[in-house]
């Protein structure tokens, strides 16, 4: 989401400018849900609580996001899995122990069960208030919460090879992050019923199919010409690259419910890439995209239970078998990146199920989704179930 | 004549009128026209309506339907005490501790500068000490109308919320000893100096969780079902009400307590999708017009300069309570002044501490009524609109209500 003011021709042609980082560095950003502690419906919060984390000192940063129900948490960089747990774990706590003083319950989910748009604060700040009235009820109705995953890239032209390449195992991450099964008080039958609501911005999708940098930026200086954008942030795209940051950008997974589970879903990210860089597995052309919004579809309405075409092969195959075989060839880059712990956390998924299948079960159980809302919360304070 | 015996006596016989429904629609719709005409929280229009019929203008609610409406009256301030119960949460309050404090610290102080100012006007030292204390109460009434209004949400509307019940606790628990003191002072009798309040206090709270208790096992036994439980609910407020005047015990105290501890011993979390909507409106307008219709206008002038002195101590007081720790509990200064101007209103419970005080005691009688009731009367007019002022400044108020 993007200003309106013009920025100097000179900005404008840095930003285009690859910044090199080491390859497959990670950093993680986390939408998180403010919600009441009486009937667990999300609240106006953000610029109370803010001020209160502000005092405490705390690793990477807490920012405000386009709701007052909405917090963002952003890591600094790292490399291992572990170091980036151990970051996410204390980030968590201080933002729990701030909300704890407010009264406020902060909770993990694509989607908040129950709440209605019309209620949400647009967050006092000109550039939210712009993009609100741009894109009108549907700013407020974007109160989803995800998950972007930053991998480093070496330079521009990698940056869009990965891009490119990843889009194969887009449907993985939507499925093992799918936790919006409710929206608006339904059971969508969705695993990921947040991916919908992204779908309806103008600029969502998927980045055009060039594979160097500077056909990239030919592409863009075209959009922006045409008045199309006016910068990388105006696309909603499922991988976007951040040339600021030298990395590529995934965005299309729900906030999941722990740390833990975000923390081994960017591991997972980040052996795949590596995967991808050392092995250069497949050759690279646009049938890649043939199969991609069926395949997308499928993860996010039927979750690790869908099934997946191959766009290589052209075989249909259940998702979470391409998952395991996945496993499978990135295990050595896994154990060279040492993020073993995070890949087992998501092989222990296939049998386990997702998030969104924990929120079905323990609606079933409750009858109420305001007790789900509160199950999420504990769960995000990390109390054992 | 006696073949037309079936047809209605002129003039007709306005004994058995149901005024409550006759002033539950002009306040109604006077609240509208000053929320659409003229800005202005609807709560001013159901206070008008109250004053106008009552007896200081029109007359239309004299004292023998004053009466009969009480059981109304009190069934009404029931249920808005059960849900202003409700939002208090011991769990905050056990999570941030300086919560605690800034809300005794408020109540202390503006006691306290009650007391000066009103001893400076050299009102007698039981009559200060009584009204200090009755002016320790927020409004309940006020503060739920205006945050369902203006579907207000943020730390300064919940530190309202809570800060307001609390404040009606020590109110009550400041008056009940008060009371107890001036028995020794007037009576004698120590038997009824130490029991009377205990028996008031404990009571009310035994009473209550008894009730807290019995709700929540109805709740578990019919399951997730909303409107058999609202109902349930709603019956044993009215329930709790009853009991509360069979026992002489308090009808505020009880009816917060209950509310309180029907969900600070909600383990399972049963009472959070059971909203009070619209009986709870209903229930506050009348409780507007009717408290308003109970004010005596007559005492207004006298009361005039006192009054004044009295609400200037109070929100002084306030606001120095809050600023003291504020920070300490999690908010800006800006905030915390804007929380003591949302705790400013009084109204029907205020009134209803003055009354009975009065009536046991004739000796304050006419001082403190005066200057009770003047006080009131000038916050049912101030108080919502500084309520209002409070959340819209906070930028709590919905942004849909401001804009309409």
């Amino acid at each position: 989401m993007q200003d309106t003011q013009r920025q100097p021709v000179d900005a404008q042609r840095a930003e285009l400018v690859f910044s090199d980082s080491q390859a497959l560095s990670l950093g993680v950003e986390l939408e998180l849900q403010l919600v009441n502690t009486r009937d667990c419906d999300l609240t106006r919060a953000a610029s109370d609580l803010l001020p209160v984390i502000a005092r405490r000192k705390h690793p990477g940063d807490i920012k405000p996001e386009i709701t007052e129900s909405m917090i963002e948490l952003s890591t600094s960089i790292h490399t291992r899995h572990d170091a980036l747990l151990a970051e996410l774990r204390e980030i968590r706590t201080v933002i729990v122990e701030s909300a704890d003083r407010l009264n406020v319950l902060v909770a993990g989910g694509g989607a908040h069960p129950f709440q209605h748009w019309r209620e949400r604060h647009i967050y006092d700040t000109p550039r939210f208030k712009h993009v609100s009235e741009l894109y009108g009820y549907l700013a407020k109705q974007f109160t989803v919460f995800g998950q972007h995953v930053h991998l480093g890239c070496p330079d521009g032209d990698t940056a869009m090879y990965l891009l490119h390449a990843f889009g194969r195992y887009v449907p993985h991450f939507v499925a093992l992050a799918g936790s919006s099964p409710y929206y608006q008080a339904v059971d969508t039958a969705f695993d990921s019923s947040r991916l919908s609501a992204v779908n309806a911005f103008p600029l969502s999708g998927r980045a055009p199919f060039v594979l160097r940098w500077d056909d990239f930026v030919g592409h863009f200086e075209r959009m922006r010409s045409m008045g199309v954008v006016e910068s990388m942030k105006d696309f909603y795209w499922d991988i976007r690259p951040k040339p600021e940051f030298g990395t590529i950008e995934l965005r299309i997974c729900d906030t999941p419910l722990t740390v833990e589970r975000a923390a081994a879903i960017t591991a997972y990210a980040q052996a795949i890439g590596r995967y991808l860089l050392v092995e250069r597995p497949h050759a690279l052309s646009e049938d890649l995209y043939l199969p991609y919004t069926y395949n997308r579809f499928q993860a996010a309405r039927f979750g690790l239970d869908g099934e997946l075409i191959d766009p290589y092969t052209r075989a249909r195959v259940p998702l979470a078998d391409d998952i395991r075989a996945t496993l499978a060839a990135i295990k050595v880059h896994g154990r060279e990146l040492e993020a073993d712990a995070g890949l087992a956390h998501i092989a222990a998924m296939l049998d386990e199920g997702n998030d969104a299948r924990w929120m079905r079960q323990a609606y079933t159980a409750s009858g109420s989704l305001a007790d789900l809302v509160f199950q999420q919360a504990a769960r995000w304070r990390g109390e054992a179930r | 004549m006696s073949e037309l015996s079936f047809l209605p006596t002129w003039p007709p016989d306005t004994a058995g009128l149901p005024w409550f429904a006759l002033i539950l629609l002009v306040a109604v719709l006077l609240g509208e026209a000053v929320n659409r005409w003229l800005r202005l929280p609807r709560a001013l229009g159901w206070v008008a309506c109250g004053l106008a019929a009552g007896p200081s203008l029109l007359g239309l609610i004299d004292a023998i339907a004053f009466e009969e409406s009480r059981f109304l009256l009190q069934i009404a301030a029931g249920l808005v005490l059960f849900e202003l119960g409700q939002r208090v949460d011991t769990g905050w309050l056990r999570r941030n501790p300086w919560l605690l404090a800034s809300s005794l610290l408020e109540a202390g102080f503006s006691f306290v500068a009650i007391y000066a100012v009103l001893w400076l006007l050299q009102v007698p030292p039981l009559v200060a000490a009584t009204a200090a204390a009755i002016g320790l109460a927020s409004s309940p009434s006020v503060v739920l109308a205006l945050t369902r209004e203006l579907r207000a949400q943020g730390q300064v509307t919940e530190r309202i919320l809570m800060f307001t019940a609390l404040n009606c606790i020590y109110a009550f628990v400041a008056v009940s000893m008060l009371v107890a003191w001036l028995n020794a002072e007037y009576r004698g009798g120590w038997i009824s100096v130490a029991a009377h309040p205990m028996w008031l206090i404990f009571g009310s709270l035994i009473v209550a969780f008894v009730f807290a208790a019995f709700t929540l096992w109805l709740l578990r036994l019919l399951g997730p079902r909303p409107d058999a439980q609202y109902m349930c609910v709603v019956a044993l407020v009215v329930a709790a009400v009853a009991a509360a005047q069979t026992l002489r015990l308090s009808v505020p105290l009880l009816l917060l307590a209950y509310g309180t501890l029907a969900r600070a011993l909600d383990r399972d979390r049963r009472f959070v999708s059971l909203q009070f909507g619209r009986l709870g409106s209903i229930a506050l307008v009348l409780l507007f017009a009717l408290s308003a219709a109970g004010i005596d206008l007559r005492y207004v002038p006298a009361g005039l300069l006192a009054g004044v002195g009295l609400l200037a101590a109070r929100w002084a007081g306030k606001t120095l309570g809050m600023f003291a720790v504020g920070r300490a509990s999690g908010l800006s200064l800006r905030k915390a002044s804007l929380v003591s101007l949302g705790l400013m209103p009084m109204s029907g419970l205020a009134l209803l501490l003055t009354y009975d005080t009065a009536a046991r005691y004739p000796e304050l009688g006419v001082q403190l009524t005066t200057i009770m009731v003047c006080a009131i009367a000038l916050l049912e007019l101030i108080g919502p609109l500084t309520t209002q002022f409070a959340l819209v400044r906070a930028g709590e108020a919905s942004q849909a209500s401001v804009q309409s």
